[in-house]
């Protein structure tokens, strides 16, 4: 059997189609988990135990296991517990956005303990305290800091996302290997599936670490 | 309406009978090291003080307690005589109203990196004291214009120089207005030739009557800007005095221990 | 809603996927064993001069870390046999895909822990007349293999985590057995969550001592 270049090319339409679901799903994900991971972050500050504790348990539960497990838990699980079905989409969107809120939420962590301990001294003596400490000098600090991280997440989510294949999501692993198996033509269209994700993903790395050196040029102080 | 510039001067000409300054009987400690056994300080509305002594000495962290930064263990601090910071049932407790009237400049500038110079300056004023945005600016811009900074208004404080940086940090102080200002080796940080534009502002600050509260490590520069020097060792003051004394001619063993072996190298 | 939960048939199958643990764990130690070493030749050859070897060395690096884990699995497994005509055990491709892709992930570790050497130490070496060998060996290796220390035992543990993968191509892990379970038994929520608190159990020990090792280093730098 020869390798043909052009097969992937036959079916670059549904590829595309495959590709749109992989992009749109980290997307949404991304922007939940952000939202989620930033209020994590916070409540794993927070002087109430129980509300650290919790916030702990989930951020250690959900980058302690594979996403693989936790993906066939709320497929296969959830409904069982609620006794609804959510449907497939809302199942994928609900867990690859609970791993992408325990990532970013260390994101926003090491951001927020990068803050030099010299910025609160400022503040206090400027007699910037409580609420508008954080908001005008705490937290666009972190948000600065926490950007190239926040997109080498956006990177991570990407690449996991291809496990929703596994639970039988048209997404462009999905797509790429069932085109694999019907045609008979692994080879091609693994490789060319592959290619693909890198297109994607490869430019994004570099930004990263482009925005990185800017960023803290500017933090530079 | 024309800001005003240099509020502190008609404090100056009205002098009050109070003290600025005073703090009395003042300890501090860090776990078991004890910084401050008792120390006693005055200072009036005209003063200068720098202080000097032993590294490890306290001579920061009599700046920070001063800003209200640092709790106390025992002693208590007064404002224009009104009681600033004291300890009240195991705890230290400080008066923010007071606070607001004392600055800070820091030795490592600490300037807003996300924000541009202007910004810097106007942050504390427009969010904590409601002075509007355009009064504020107005204030800011003569200040950074005085200060040789005008062109600088909307740079990012990472394309500065550190003598530019400090400066700002010094604007960024004068914004609120404080009855005195405290200067925390402001300079040690700098490049050596940056040192004098530094120094620069602060004697023309100090020529505006403008009370502050000094430690250096620069002699040449302290016996300048001093209307007292203040020599402190083994957390209390040991030597309290006009320049000419505690830095030519120390009157106890210690300091005079001290200034000779500062002084050691330049003779 | 209420759902009786029974882990009856969970504990009798405790052994089916006791075997699995293992499976996982063979993996894992397999694919740290390429990691780390393959992993800092390739860090070295990251560093060299010659782009005969700094070229093929970034090219398998970025392909590695800028695709998916289940393509390079899935990859190792349909197309490696068919291009070169190589059918050996499934077992090995999966070690194979697992470790070089922990092998990407980890010369990056080591590279950025080589960088982290202070151009100060270099020329402390110079001034000293520490040089060649001994210099990599005394000075810029203890260094680097410190920074990289918490950087490699993460990439450890998570391809423990990613080797669950393997379960796509029906090799009996610890992920595989649990579906096996939970379909013979109808009980996945008891299954899933059982094989979940295994996978936990084995990696959160180890990050807790990656983040004591490195909180250690900061309070050493500070």
């Amino acid at each position: 059997m020869h390798f043909d270049p052009t097969i992937p090319f036959k079916y670059w339409d549904a590829l595309l189609i495959g590709l749109g679901t992989s992009l749109r799903l980290t997307l949404i994900c991304l922007a939940i988990g952000i939202a989620l991971g930033f209020v994590t972050s916070q409540a794993r500050q927070s002087r109430l135990l129980p509300v650290r504790a919790v916030a702990t348990f989930y951020v250690e539960l959900f980058r302690g296991t594979p996403v693989l497990i936790q993906l066939f838990w709320i497929f296969y699980c959830l409904p069982m517990l609620i006794g609804a079905e959510p449907g497939n989409f809302i199942s994928a969107v609900l867990s690859l956005s609970l791993y992408a809120g325990a990532i970013t939420s260390e994101t926003f962590r090491a951001a927020l303990k990068s803050i030099p301990r010299e910025q609160y001294d400022t503040c206090r003596a400027l007699g910037i305290t409580g609420l508008r400490l954080a908001i005008w000098v705490v937290l666009p600090q972190a948000l600065l800091r926490a950007i190239p991280t926040l997109l080498s997440n956006a990177v991570a989510l990407f690449k996991e996302s291809a496990l929703i294949s596994a639970v039988g999501m048209a997404d462009l692993m999905f797509i790429g290997s069932s085109i694999a198996n019907r045609t008979g033509r692994p080879v091609e269209m693994l490789t060319a599936v592959a290619i693909i994700y890198f297109t994607v993903a490869f430019p994004l790395t570099r930004i990263v670490g482009r925005i990185e050196a800017r960023i803290l040029r500017r933090l530079a102080v | 309406m024309r800001p005003r510039l240099f509020p502190w001067r008609k404090a100056t000409e009205t002098m009050v009978q109070n003290k600025l300054l005073k703090i009395h009987n003042l300890h501090k400690s860090y776990g078991d090291l004890e910084i401050f056994k008792g120390l006693s300080l005055a200072m009036d509305r005209g003063d200068r003080l720098v202080i000097i002594g032993p590294s490890g000495g306290g001579k920061s962290t009599l700046l920070r307690i001063v800003m209200g930064l640092e709790d106390i263990v025992g002693g208590d601090v007064y404002l224009d005589g009104k009681p600033y910071i004291l300890r009240d049932g195991g705890k230290t407790k400080i008066d923010h109203k007071l606070q607001a009237r004392v600055g800070m400049v820091f030795q490592h500038y600490t300037l807003f990196p996300h924000l541009d110079i202007l910004r810097n300056l106007t942050l504390a004023p427009v969010k904590t004291r409601g002075t509007p945005r355009a009064e504020a600016e107005a204030k800011a811009m003569a200040l950074l214009d005085r200060f040789g900074l005008a062109a600088k208004a909307r740079s990012y404080p990472s394309q500065l120089s550190g003598g530019q940086k400090q400066r700002v940090a010094i604007a960024r102080a004068l914004m609120l207005d404080p009855d005195l200002l405290l200067f925390d080796e402001v300079t040690s940080a700098l490049d050596p030739e940056l040192v004098a534009e530094v120094e620069a502002v602060m004697m023309e600050l100090a020529d505006q009557g403008m009370p502050m509260m000094i430690v250096t490590h620069d002699m040449h520069f302290a016996r300048n800007i001093a209307s007292r020097v203040v020599f402190a060792a083994g957390g209390v003051v040991v030597e309290d005095g006009p320049p000419e004394q505690v830095l030519d001619n120390p009157q106890v063993a210690r300091t005079r221990e001290f200034v000779e072996r500062v002084f050691a190298r330049k003779k | 809603m209420t759902y009786d939960l029974q882990f009856f048939y969970v504990w009798q199958n405790l052994d089916k996927l006791g075997r699995g643990v293992l499976v996982s764990l063979e993996l894992t130690g397999l694919a740290n064993l390429i990691g780390l070493t393959a992993g800092f030749a390739i860090a070295l050859m990251l560093r060299a001069r010659t782009p005969v070897l700094r070229v093929p060395a970034t090219a398998l690096v970025e392909l590695f870390r800028c695709t998916p884990v289940l393509i390079q699995v899935v990859w190792f497994f349909y197309c490696v046999p068919i291009l070169f005509n190589l059918f050996v055990d499934p077992m090995v491709m999966a070690v194979l895909a697992l470790g070089l892709n922990l092998a990407a992930f980890n010369a990056e570790g080591y590279r950025a822990a080589i960088q982290s050497v202070p151009r100060e130490q270099y020329d402390a070496c110079a001034a000293l007349g520490l040089g060649g060998w001994t210099r990599v060996r005394h000075v810029v290796l203890p260094h680097a293999l410190r920074a990289a220390l918490p950087v490699l035992m993460t990439n450890g543990i998570t391809i423990f985590q990613q080797s669950a993968l393997v379960a796509l191509v029906a090799i009996p892990d610890l992920m595989y057995e649990g579906k096996m379970l939970s379909t013979e038994t109808y009980r996945p929520i008891e299954t899933y969550t059982v094989v979940a608190a295994i996978y936990f159990a084995i990696s959160a020990p180890i990050s807790l001592i990656v983040q004591r090792i490195e909180a250690r280093f900061d309070r050493v730098q500070a």
